[in-house]
């Protein structure tokens, strides 16, 4: 975790809705971890205090890219800089996907939350694995060429049936779960994927790591303005920070609320 | 140039405190820089029991600010003074206890039990917005404000600082009430309460509704508070609210406060504090300030 700042390379769209922002970090681009973020401060905007935390979308020796949506004031305004320009990021923050000694991953995304599933195939997908991204439509579709050069399957599912399959991620993950083709689930999407997702984890009694998204402060785990609601070991119900005790957690552990 | 001040008989390095509830136990910013550089730590504010806190969402931005309303989420008084104050101590650290409770009773059992530990300063917390008993409840009318002091007082004996409500009709009164309860200090402002919307979904944006409003958006009338409150008390005033720079810091120095804390800021700039006595250190340099001590209450009026 340091405070560092990163050059402007450049900024791409992907799909109608996203944008790639490529950095060149002065140092310690490769240490992050599929499933961890960057805290940006909005440059510029004495509006917007706050950093926003963005997504890892992949990392090429010192370039690293993020996976950024189009969608607050603050996001938006990160989206203007120009090449040359410098923001500031504390980077890499919090714990991310694991994929231990399991080899059939399937990775389940939806919406922005297909952003860091593209690093964490980069660093663990092969032909062993698979992959379902749920976009609201056709024109919203992003990375999944990216994806498939790992080898990996990777099925599309549309909300309005534009592309791909017409219906939702948590379809094609049944079917492979009904098969017995997985052994562990990394997924980051909307609450009501994430939710249908566990509930899917815990019938088949398959391993999964959901990756949250909560109102966040400083992003280091001081201030515990992100906490997440959780079952700990005991039963009792507590609070975990998405920012340094996620934003990765096990699906058995998490309450939706 | 001499940075150091005398907070309630004890040294500060220099005036800039980190404020309760933004900096944890210090250990987060600890990776960014020595904490035990700052005049002081005001560590997140402790109940006598642990305390879960508020569900999500706990936090907004707002322009130039923030609400919040984690609601006191904290591991409890003893696992403090077990796991987190050893680790301060040993750092060399000055320790500012903070400390809110449900009860009269909860506040002069914290009082007592952290006299018995090697902290510097009771931070007393009577303004907490976010809890729905005790907190702000005691902080709101001079009466209860004696009332608590002085029942603290009689229990604690470590340097007791109230920390002051800024929802209140008239803070001059209580700030007299908290010195003439028997407080060494008062620190102030906390939060401002405040109230986000989302309109689509037409729900408060905030689980427990309404939270506390700080960073820049408040500093003025934090800084009206604290030259009032230092106009109105002769204990030493301890300023905070949107300090973000060493020309803010400053400031709350001119209108008569003695330290100054900073939270909100370090949200967005982990290296908010040493940036703030860094400032400082440059306007004295650049003013021919040789004692920042010569800045507290300077301020000429027009």
């Amino acid at each position: 975790m340091k405070r560092l700042t990163a050059e402007v390379l450049h900024v791409q769209p992907m799909g109608a809705e996203m944008a790639c922002l490529a950095l060149r970090l002065p140092e310690g681009a490769e240490m992050a971890q599929p499933g961890q973020f960057v805290h940006i401060a909005v440059p510029e905007d004495r509006a917007h205090l706050l950093r926003r935390p963005i997504s890892i979308y992949s990392v090429q020796g010192d370039v690293l890219m993020l996976g950024i949506a189009r969608k607050g004031e603050g996001t938006k305004r990160i989206l203007q800089v120009k090449p040359g320009e410098s923001l500031d990021l504390i980077y890499p923050l919090g714990k991310g996907f694991v994929k231990g000694a399991s080899r059939r991953v399937a990775f389940v995304g939806g919406g922005i939350g297909v952003a860091p599933l593209r690093y964490a195939m980069e660093k663990y997908a092969d032909a062993d694995c698979k992959a379902v991204f749920g976009y609201r439509s056709k024109d919203l579709i992003y990375a999944v060429s990216a994806c498939e050069k790992t080898g990996a399957e990777v099925v599309v599912c549309t909300d309005d049936g534009s592309a791909g399959v017409h219906g939702l991620v948590t379809g094609p993950l049944e079917d492979w779960l009904k098969g017995g083709q997985v052994d562990l689930i990394m997924a980051c999407g909307p609450t009501p994927m994430l939710r249908a997702v566990q509930a899917l984890a815990l019938r088949y009694q398959v391993e999964a790591q959901l990756s949250l998204e909560e109102h966040m402060g400083c992003g280091v785990g001081a201030c515990l303005t992100c906490n997440c609601k959780v079952k700990r070991k005991d039963g009792e119900f507590g609070y975990k920070r998405v920012c340094a005790d996620g934003p990765v957690l096990d699906a058995k552990e998490v309450v939706f609320l | 140039m001499k940075m150091s001040v005398n907070l309630c008989g004890v040294e500060l390095k220099n005036p800039v405190i980190a404020a309760s509830g933004t900096f944890g136990f210090g250990r987060e910013y600890d990776a960014f820089y020595d904490v035990a550089s700052l005049g002081g730590i005001s560590v997140k504010g402790l109940t006598r029991l642990p305390r879960l806190g508020n569900p999500p969402h706990r936090i907004t931005e707002t322009p130039s600010g923030m609400l919040n309303s984690v609601g006191l989420q904290n591991p409890g008084v003893e696992a403090f003074i077990q796991e987190d104050l050893p680790w301060l101590l040993e750092k060399g650290a000055v320790v500012i206890a903070n400390a809110a409770g449900s009860t009269q009773d909860d506040y002069c059992y914290m009082a007592e039990r952290l006299s018995k530990t090697d902290i510097h300063i009771l931070e007393m917390n009577i303004s907490c917005p976010n809890v729905k008993e005790g907190g702000v409840a005691f902080g709101t009318r001079p009466e209860s404000v004696y009332n608590i002091t002085a029942a603290v007082r009689a229990v604690c004996k470590k340097p007791l600082m109230v920390k002051l409500s800024p929802n209140v009709a008239d803070i001059a009164e209580v700030a007299k009430a908290a010195q003439e309860g028997g407080a060494d200090a008062i620190s102030l402002i906390n939060t401002l309460t405040g109230m986000a919307v989302d309109i689509r979904t037409r729900r408060p944006v905030l689980a427990n509704v309404v939270g506390g409003l700080s960073g820049p958006a408040v500093r003025p009338v934090a800084l009206r508070m604290c030259w009032q409150a230092a106009n109105a008390v002769s204990i030493p005033v301890v300023g905070m609210g949107g300090i973000e720079s060493g020309a803010d810091a400053i400031a709350f120095l001119m209108v008569g406060c003695t330290a100054v804390q900073v939270g909100t800021a370090n949200l967005y700039n982990p290296c908010a504090c040493p940036d703030v006595i860094r400032g400082m250190e440059e306007y004295c340099a650049q003013y021919g300030v040789e004692d920042i001590r010569d800045l507290i209450g300077s301020l000429i009026l027009n």
